[in-house]
């Protein structure tokens, strides 16, 4: 095998696999799959139109948003022109939604900074321009309009938090090299970095925490030297950093603006002065935004927009450049419920957009004449706009009228484009962030349960009867049956879908006809209909999370019989609903304290439950029909793993510790995988080219723990028993590198585990490794085959009471095998089927390749022969030569030529038919298919072609008809014709 | 070989931070256009190269000029891998190492590069230590040189399995069916073909027949029963098992003639 390889015999390597890996068909695209492109909520000062080639006419949307995507949209038909995800680079940790975007006017770049980088992006095609990395966190970026050189460059502000340092950069905007720096050593928080035409300023905010002052650096823009400082009185009313507003960056007159903790007035201060101004508010305003143009050009006005509870209001205020006076201008006055404004500028001209929940309006900054006014149309419900960006065009011709297209955030995290007034197109940006998701079979009609229920509890003779009678009474239903059946015939024949009748959710009779419920991190829970490519059926805000904070969902469940689902937070909340419509049956909302560790699928004596975990793995006592039957493990204050059984007294069930697994020193665990709640196991063993048996070593109550040592770079694997805490098996692997992510799956008999690793080979130590691996392991009953090892045929067996005292407890004989994977994978997770006879396919999100790739069980089979080639009873048994190398093979990623982003997780579930598995993955995107591991064998595929059959029955029906008349005449012309 | 227009892309020369300790570098990978990727302009946006060595990680976007710059790398051995949705990319083995030997800028000697950057073909599975063709190239801009790793093509991803469509041709290519078209022909043109030959061809024709193994089916065919040879061979008697094969040639020839009766 290490004879000197070449790419050819990689590629026989890989061409050896076996074909059974499933590719998708060109014709099932957009049929059994569905994708959401997503971007994630667009951030209010992130988001812009810009024109991306100076010369041309046509501008894109930019955002980047709290998922950490930017993207460029086309604003005409919504969909995504290029996107970057900037929060995928495991390396750029940042806090969620820390990140900057800038355009400068009339350039072809868009730069933004995430985390510790500074990107510049060509505005077209989303190649990069430059790229940088600088330590500590950047905390602004803004570009400067106006340089000695025919650019506009990016002046970035970072924060080195350790050594309490603030460093200012200006890069050149082409080739992203350092034009200056200002470094200053204070304990100052930097906030914003503004520039206008001659200067550079940076806003720090001075003093401690609760009784901050404003301290303004004012910088030369040629060498980046420091010109002048100033410290702006606050009256010791500024609390926090979240209490200043705005910048105003890069106009001609920047502002800082902050409010005091209850909103009762504004504090303006114009960046260079050492003055404030202070201006009443509106009573009741929880909430004020400053809008104001980002252009030098621009005249140096500015909108306050305060929300109150109920309306919100705008003020346009004025500043003399000379004396730097601000001057209220004209009011827009309180209007009802939410709105939102938006600046845009034509040359020296600003403009300001206001939406309202029914109607468009624009107004020039100048004065508060109407510009133009357009009512919102095509819009079922009224449109409550959290942040919106605009952009106005002043029609040529002599009437002077404007059209404006903006494009804004609701309050239900949708993104729209308002057109003139018309809805334009909507982006269910709010799919993004998925923290949990579950399958729910779509809930059977409440009065067939019902009648269904009230059949099986009276007596034969009644029962007999209603049902005749209920039948009877399903014949009204019949003519529309029969109407609908050339519909259905022709659309059978045809191949495409038959949509469920009239927006009516009903099963279909191979399973693939189910909903799926998402919960997302900003409170929003989905209810998708995968038949229906994905479609949102309904959807309902849980609760209103507060900026900054996620709903971190610990656990989702859904009672079919009920046709409910349960989530369980963090904090102590929950939420009921129902699966069909959304409606909220019960809810708690999240508590500020995080309470909860983790959740437990449970089987109590009431049903299937979650069992909420405590922190630190307490739980505490139980009512006797809500306490778990199995053992629970948790995870203890100082990283242990416990075994927690109740035990029954009286009507309460107490909570009793039956073992606990420490780690050695040093390890902490970093995966811990389970088997599936629906491992279905078709066959108890494994029968062997030779026609013996192994037996699989299928015992439920076992977990894979995967323990990092940070120190030695090794990875040890257990095996545990969850009823007495034995080891069953471990392995242990070195160099693995405890930076990049380990993740293991489990089903059947066998688990995977992924990591990076790096080592010598313990055969060979001449030899090294380095790369992505996978290490699978197969379980067995006994090392012999036809051998069921110490239990034997045994139907019940004790974790807790040994067969044999002399061995101990009956351990699994494991088969292991390590292979290099092509790619990294995360989000791991095996594909379930109704009986599991179908082979199974470890899902695996390729987070570099940004696709889902269905790893098939069969390659991953630990007992290939090693060194020499399969004898042919293996190669009958499905195995061939070990090769150590898995490329990613493009047949086997289920996402095809879709640029799947952010999955975090993937979930399956068993169709009806059992070839087939639902997929459905969340994170940032969301994608669903369905995958047929072992082949579409018991259903007719797309590439059935029923018109070809049907024709060729047709002509073989008319080719004997023809040749019936023919034969029987020739055969009597035969017998008539005399012998020669 | 593509050297000269690399230059113009590297302006940026290796940038080395002298004061810290850990020696850093840049490194430059360049995708040259190649057969199954003429144009390299056309790679997506999201394509990306990954470093990756032993607690390390390191990534980089794809640049207008089709290059990956890779920042403040330290000394090691690195694997390099280019992540594309279109196009798959051979594995490279990227070393970074201190060096006595300098490569950078001559103008200025403090700037003397410690760092050597070397890049060869590497094989997934195999011993680190196998290294294949040598990637890397120096490029020189005659200021300032630089070693420049050039990414390996493998080809174009193919996501997608073909349709087995049915088509008529398809049938015929079947030598069953072309077997059984051939018997078909012969079932109905022998007869016509016989007919239209004159008579005394046809005797002598039919004189051969006789002595011709192939007479039975072709005398089948052809409606006539030849006697004699193998003609009167009994297929079902012979299969039968049924003992002496000359009584049995006598059923046969009897029930060619019974037929003729009729």
């Amino acid at each position: 095998m290490l004879a000197m390889p070449s790419a050819t015999t990689l590629l026989i390597g890989l061409l050896a696999l076996p074909s059974a890996v499933r590719a998708v068909f060109r014709d099932e695209v957009g049929h059994i799959d569905y994708h959401y492109q997503l971007l994630g909520l667009p951030k209010r000062e992130t988001t812009f139109f810009h024109r991306p080639r100076k010369d041309e006419q046509g501008s894109l949307l930019y955002t980047l948003s709290d998922e950490g995507v930017l993207g460029a949209v086309n604003p005409g038909t919504g969909g995504v022109v290029w996107r970057q995800f900037l929060a995928g680079d495991s390396n750029n940790e940042t806090a969620v939604g820390e990140g900057f975007a800038r355009a400068g006017e009339g350039e072809g770049w868009v730069a933004s900074a995430y985390g510790g980088e500074v990107h510049a992006w060509d505005a077209v095609t989303g190649r990069n321009t430059f790229w940088a990395r600088f330590p500590g966190k950047v905390k602004d970026l803004e570009v400067m309009e106006m340089t000695e050189a025919e650019r506009k460059d990016v002046l970035v502000l970072f924060e080195e938090e350790e050594k309490g340092e603030t460093v200012l950069r200006r890069l050149n905007a082409l080739n992203g090299d350092v034009v200056w720096e200002f470094r200053e050593v204070t304990k100052d928080v930097p906030l914003q970095v503004s520039t206008n035409v001659e200067k550079v300023f940076v806003v720090f905010l001075k003093g401690t925490k609760g009784a901050y002052s404003l301290k303004v650096t004012t910088l030369d823009t040629l060498t980046g030297k420091r010109l002048d400082e100033l410290v702006i009185g606050t009256k010791a009313n500024l609390n926090d950093e979240g209490d200043i507003m705005l910048v105003g960056a890069n106009s001609a007159a920047p502002i800082v603006a902050w409010t005091d903790a209850e909103h009762t007035a504004l504090r303006v201060n114009v960046l260079g002065l050492k003055t404030s101004q202070e201006f009443p508010l509106v009573e009741g305003t929880v909430e004020v935004e400053i809008h104001a143009p980002h252009l030098i050009q621009s005249q140096p006005h500015f909108l306050v927009h305060s929300k109150t509870a109920t309306g919100n209001k705008g003020e346009v205020y004025h500043i003399d450049l000379k004396t730097g006076h601000i001057s209220k201008a004209y009011d827009l006055p309180l209007l009802p419920g939410k709105g939102a404004f938006a600046t845009s500028s034509i040359s020296a001209n600003v403009y300001f957009t206001r939406i309202t929940e029914d109607e468009l309006i624009l107004v020039s900054s100048q004065s508060h004449g109407v510009l133009g006014r357009w009512p919102l149309k095509n819009t079922n419900s009224k449109v409550a706009s959290i942040h919106a960006v605009s952009e106005v065009i002043k029609k040529a011709g002599a009437d002077g009228s404007y059209a404006v297209r903006s494009a804004a955030l609701t309050a239900d995290d949708e993104w729209a484009l308002v057109r003139n007034g018309e809805i334009g197109w909507t982006r269910p940006e709010g799919l993004s962030g998925g923290v949990a998701a579950t399958f729910a079979e779509i809930p059977e009609s409440e009065e067939l349960a019902k009648s269904l229920e009230q059949e099986a509890h009276s007596n034969p003779v009644q029962a007999y009867i209603h049902r005749v009678k209920r039948h009877i009474n399903d014949l009204q239903y019949l003519p529309a049956y029969l109407n609908n059946v050339p519909t259905r015939l022709i659309s059978s024949i045809a191949g495409t879908d038959v949509t469920s009748s009239a927006g009516k959710l009903s099963r279909d009779s191979f399973g693939f006809h189910k909903l799926v419920i998402l919960a997302t991190k900003r409170g929003m829970v989905y209810g998708l209909d995968i038949g229906n490519s994905g479609a949102a059926v309904w959807q309902k805000r849980a609760f209103q999370i507060s900026k900054g904070q996620k709903w971190d969902v610990k656990g989702i469940l859904v009672n079919e019989s009920s046709g409910e689902v349960t989530i369980l937070g963090a904090h102590n909340d929950f939420v009921v609903l129902k699966t069909e419509t959304g409606q909220v049956i019960s809810a708690k909302a999240p508590s500020s304290e995080a309470t909860t560790q983790s959740t437990a699928l449970i089987d109590t004596a009431s049903g299937p439950r979650l069992l909420r975990i405590g922190l630190d793995g307490k739980i505490g006592d139980l009512p006797v029909d809500k306490a778990p039957k199995q053992t629970v493990v948790t995870r203890g204050a100082d990283g242990e793993l416990k075994g927690v059984v109740f035990i029954p007294d009286g009507t309460t069930a107490h909570e009793s510790t039956s073992w606990i697994f420490s780690l050695p020193e040093n390890q902490r665990v970093v995966s811990i995988a389970t088997r599936p709640s629906h491992d279905a196991v078709a066959s108890i063993g494994r029968v062997l080219g030779d026609r013996t048996v192994k037996y699989k070593y299928l015992n439920p109550n076992t977990i894979v723990v995967a323990a990092i040592d940070d120190k030695t770079w090794t990875l040890t694997v257990y095996l545990l028993d969850t009823v007495s805490g034995q080891i069953l098996s471990s392995a242990k692997y070195n160099g693995v590198d405890p930076t990049k992510p380990v993740e293991c799956a489990m089903a059947e008999n066998w688990f995977v585990c992924s990591f990076f690793g790096q080592y010598t080979l313990r055969d060979n130590s001449a030899q090294s490794l380095k790369g992505y691996q996978i290490a699978v392991s197969d379980l067995y009953e006994s090392e012999e085959a036809n051998d069921r090892g110490p239990l034997g045929d045994a139907s019940t067996f004790s974790s807790l009471d040994p067969v044999d005292v002399p061995t101990g407890v009956a351990l699994p004989s494991v088969v292991s095998q390590t292979y290099i994977m092509g790619a990294p994978v995360s989000a791991l997770q095996v594909s379930q089927t109704r009986q599991g006879i179908t082979t199974r396919h470890i899902l695996a999100y390729l987070p570099e390749n940004h696709g889902i790739m269905g790893i098939p069980r069969m390659l991953l089979e630990p007992r290939r022969p090693v060194g020499r080639d399969a004898t042919h009873a293996e190669i009958e048994e499905g195995l061939f030569r070990y090769h150590p190398a898995i490329e990613i093979d493009p047949k086997s990623v289920i996402t095809h030529e879709r640029d799947i982003v952010g999955i975090k997780k993937i979930i399956t579930s068993p169709a009806i038919v059992e070839s087939t598995s639902l997929v459905f993955a969340y994170g940032v995107d969301i994608f669903g298919t369905r995958v047929t591991p072992s082949f579409l064998f018991d259903i007719l595929g797309k590439g059935f072609n029923k018109v070809s059959l049907v024709s060729t029955v047709l002509a073989l029906f008319v080719g004997v008809t023809m040749l019936g008349p023919m034969v029987r005449k020739k055969q009597i012309n035969l017998r008539w014709s005399a012998p020669m | 070989m593509r050297i000269p227009t690399l230059l113009s892309l590297l302006g940026a020369a290796t940038a080395l931070t002298h004061n810290n300790p850990p020696l850093q570098t840049s490194l430059t990978v360049h995708i040259p256009p190649s057969a199954p990727l003429p144009n390299p302009a056309a790679l997506l946006p999201q394509t990306h190269a990954t470093l990756n060595s032993l607690t390390k990680h390191h990534s980089a976007p794809l640049s207008d000029k089709s290059n990956f710059h890779f920042h403040n790398v330290t000394p090691g051995s690195y694997l390099l891998d280019i992540h594309c949705l279109t196009h798959a990319f051979l594995p490279l083995r990227v070393d970074i190492s201190p060096s006595t030997s300098s490569f950078s800028s001559s103008s200025d000697p403090s700037e003397q590069s410690p760092i050597k950057i070397e890049a060869w073909e590497t094989f997934r599975g195999n011993d680190w230590g196998n290294k294949g063709e040598k990637v890397s190239t120096e490029v020189s801009d005659g200021k300032s040189k630089m070693m420049v790793v050039v990414a390996r093509m493998a080809g174009q991803k193919s996501y997608f399995m073909e349709r087995s469509s049915f088509s008529v041709l398809s049938i015929f290519k079947n030598p069953i069916i072309l077997l059984s078209l051939v018997s078909m022909g012969l079932f109905f043109g022998m007869p016509k073909l016989i007919e239209n030959m004159d008579p005394e061809m046809r005797a002598e024709w039919e004189e051969q027949q006789k002595s011709n193994p192939m007479n039975a089916l072709m005398g089948a065919a052809s409606g006539q029963q030849g006697g004699g040879g193998m003609g009167n061979f009994d297929m079902a008697a012979f299969l039968a098992g049924s003992g002496g094969g000359k009584e049995d040639n006598k059923g046969g020839n009897n029930d060619g003639g019974k037929k003729k009766n009729r």
